[in-house]
């Protein structure tokens, strides 16, 4: 399957100030194919999780969109953090290893990943120590 | 579907191809071509950035005249709380009512009740759906602006009526005995001027005519302290208007300008904002009160509130359910072509704008780069319409 666009996105460790601006380009992106909201909606709000993730506790990583012919929107998002010390406890509702810092920002209610999860078509998550990388694909009903 | 038609029009004379209005516009709306601004009326959301970006004065927008009058054998003024809202006391709105009826109406009529029914249905309902946030549905340019650039948030719309629309439907059945009636509506913005006509982009509307404030204030004030029509106002109808004093309660996410709810709306489409049950949007600073046809001090009306209503208040209006809930809210503009159709485009679309500089100056006569892009994709420019690029290669052709 051939790839019409590809992007590539680096999210910077703790730049809050930043949060969000690569999932809001990855939006704007989606809004002017024209995909259907239903569809738009799912992948705007993983992805803003996934990106908020990479800040808060993965010290930043890289974001990677491809379009693709059928219309399969795939994402990858790549870090070098931490990983995750117990993917299973890290999928149940309310679960959350945030900061202080990040909650108090109003992040890190432990929605994030079983959220995530919810709303793609095909999630699958790898982590270890040298990093997490979760892959998502979106289909146009 | 048939679409909503722009009331914004423009006239050549004083235009100095500044570009402002092409850049102040936030759906695109306005171009540049052949020396004369174009607008797209499929796009125009009436939100009037333009006009008041304009110094020249080149835009405007045009509502009915007065002149309108003489096609109808009763004739029916509706007057909005926002206007209402302008008077400091009772007795003042009073007189105001009666000189508007002077202006050659029969019957001089205030909607703050119906305005007042439809807050507390919309209240209602957001306390009634738990888990997701209700948009507020009053103001015509938020509407249009999901519409065009949120489709993602088109379920959050509250399904309410324009309460202007269900008390024009309710005057016109209990007037039926009156033979031709012509109902008008004094309208605070140039959104609500489209609302005759054009209330969803349908061609089913209640009101006949929407006259601005502004064009009939000099003949209003003519009539001022000439009389006095009794009257009584509707609290929560004068509050619907007024972004200041909407029922402040932590679940609600009231807000003022167009700034303001478009980042409100970008939040909402990432899910930040459930919390909220209610998000309350007017595209107008300080609400309807501060609409651009409204004359005055929009900072100071919302201490008119409790004055208009301290004694002989009018209470909430209790029209029917198919009059102020609105199932039309819901219809958008299908994009009829097909996935792969939006692909080659879109694939089109990116190879151009990879081209393009990406300073979105509009020299070119367009608002941004993403436009040109299109607009070559489509056949209608081309890459050596680029301002930028000519300029780049006329540096070189010189040397």
């Amino acid at each position: 399957m051939s790839t019409v666009l590809h992007e590539h996105y680096e999210v910077k460790p703790d730049d809050f100030a930043n949060a969000g601006k690569a999932s809001s380009a990855i939006k704007e992106q989606l809004k002017s194919l024209g995909l259907s909201p239903a569809v738009l909606r799912r992948v705007a709000v993983a992805t803003y999780e996934c990106e908020i993730n990479l800040i808060i506790h993965a010290n930043g990583g890289t974001i990677d969109m491809d379009i693709e012919e059928d219309g399969t929107i795939r994402l990858v998002f790549q870090d070098t953090g931490p990983g995750i010390a117990d993917l299973e406890k890290a999928m149940t509702p309310g679960f959350s290893t945030a900061s202080e810092k990040a909650r108090a920002m109003g992040f890190g209610a432990g929605m994030g990943l079983p959220n995530i999860k919810r709303v793609s078509d095909t999630f699958d998550i790898q982590s270890s120590e040298e990093g997490t990388r979760i892959e998502l694909t979106f289909v146009e009903s | 579907m048939k679409k909503p038609k722009s009331v914004v029009t423009y006239t050549l004379s004083h235009c100095v191809k500044c570009m402002k209005c092409i850049q102040a516009c936030p759906v695109s709306a306005l171009r540049m071509e052949e020396s004369r601004i174009h607008v797209n009326h499929d796009r125009c959301i009436n939100c009037a950035k333009c006009i008041s970006t304009c110094h020249s004065k080149g835009l405007l927008a045009q509502g009915s005249t007065l002149h309108d009058l003489e096609n109808y054998d009763y004739t029916i003024c509706m007057i909005p709380p926002a206007l209402t809202c302008t008077c400091t006391s009772k007795e003042e709105a009073e007189e105001l009512y009666y000189a508007i009826l002077q202006l050659g109406f029969d019957e001089v009529v205030d909607t703050s009740d119906v305005y007042g029914q439809a807050l507390n249905e919309t209240l209602h309902m957001s306390d009634e759906f738990a888990n997701t946030s209700v948009i507020s549905s009053f103001c015509p340019v938020v509407n249009r602006l999901i519409e065009s650039k949120y489709p993602m948030l088109l379920d959050n719309l509250a399904p309410i009526n324009y309460p202007s629309e269900a008390a024009a439907m309710h005057l016109r059945e209990t007037h039926q005995e009156k033979g031709n009636v012509g109902i008008f509506n004094l309208v605070e913005c140039e959104a609500k001027l489209e609302l005759a006509k054009y209330p969803y982009g349908n061609m089913q509307y209640e009101t006949d005519h929407a006259l601005a404030i502004v064009d009939v204030l000099p003949e209003i004030r003519k009539h001022l302290k000439t009389g006095r029509l009794e009257e009584t106002f509707c609290l929560e109808g004068l509050q619907s208007c007024n972004a200041n004093m909407v029922i402040a309660k932590p679940e609600y996410l009231i807000a003022d300008g167009l700034d303001k709810v478009t980042n409100i709306l970008d939040m909402a489409e990432f899910d930040m904002l459930n919390d909220f049950q209610l998000l309350y949007l007017f595209a107008c600073f300080n609400g309807c009160t501060g609409g651009h046809l409204l004359f005055g001090n929009s900072y100071s009306y919302r201490n008119n509130v409790y004055p208009l209503t301290k004694e002989n208040k009018k209470p909430v209006s209790e029209l029917s359910f198919e009059k102020i809930y609105s199932d039309s809210m819901t219809i958008t503009s299908e994009d009829q072509r097909s996935f792969k159709e939006k692909m080659d485009f879109f694939k089109k679309v990116n190879e151009q704008l990879e081209q393009l500089p990406g300073y979105d100056c509009s020299a070119c006569g367009l608002q941004t780069c993403r436009i040109m892009a299109e607009e070559i994709a489509l056949g209608h420019k081309k890459i050596t319409d680029c301002q930028i690029l000519k300029a780049a290669r006329g540096d070189k052709d010189e040397s």
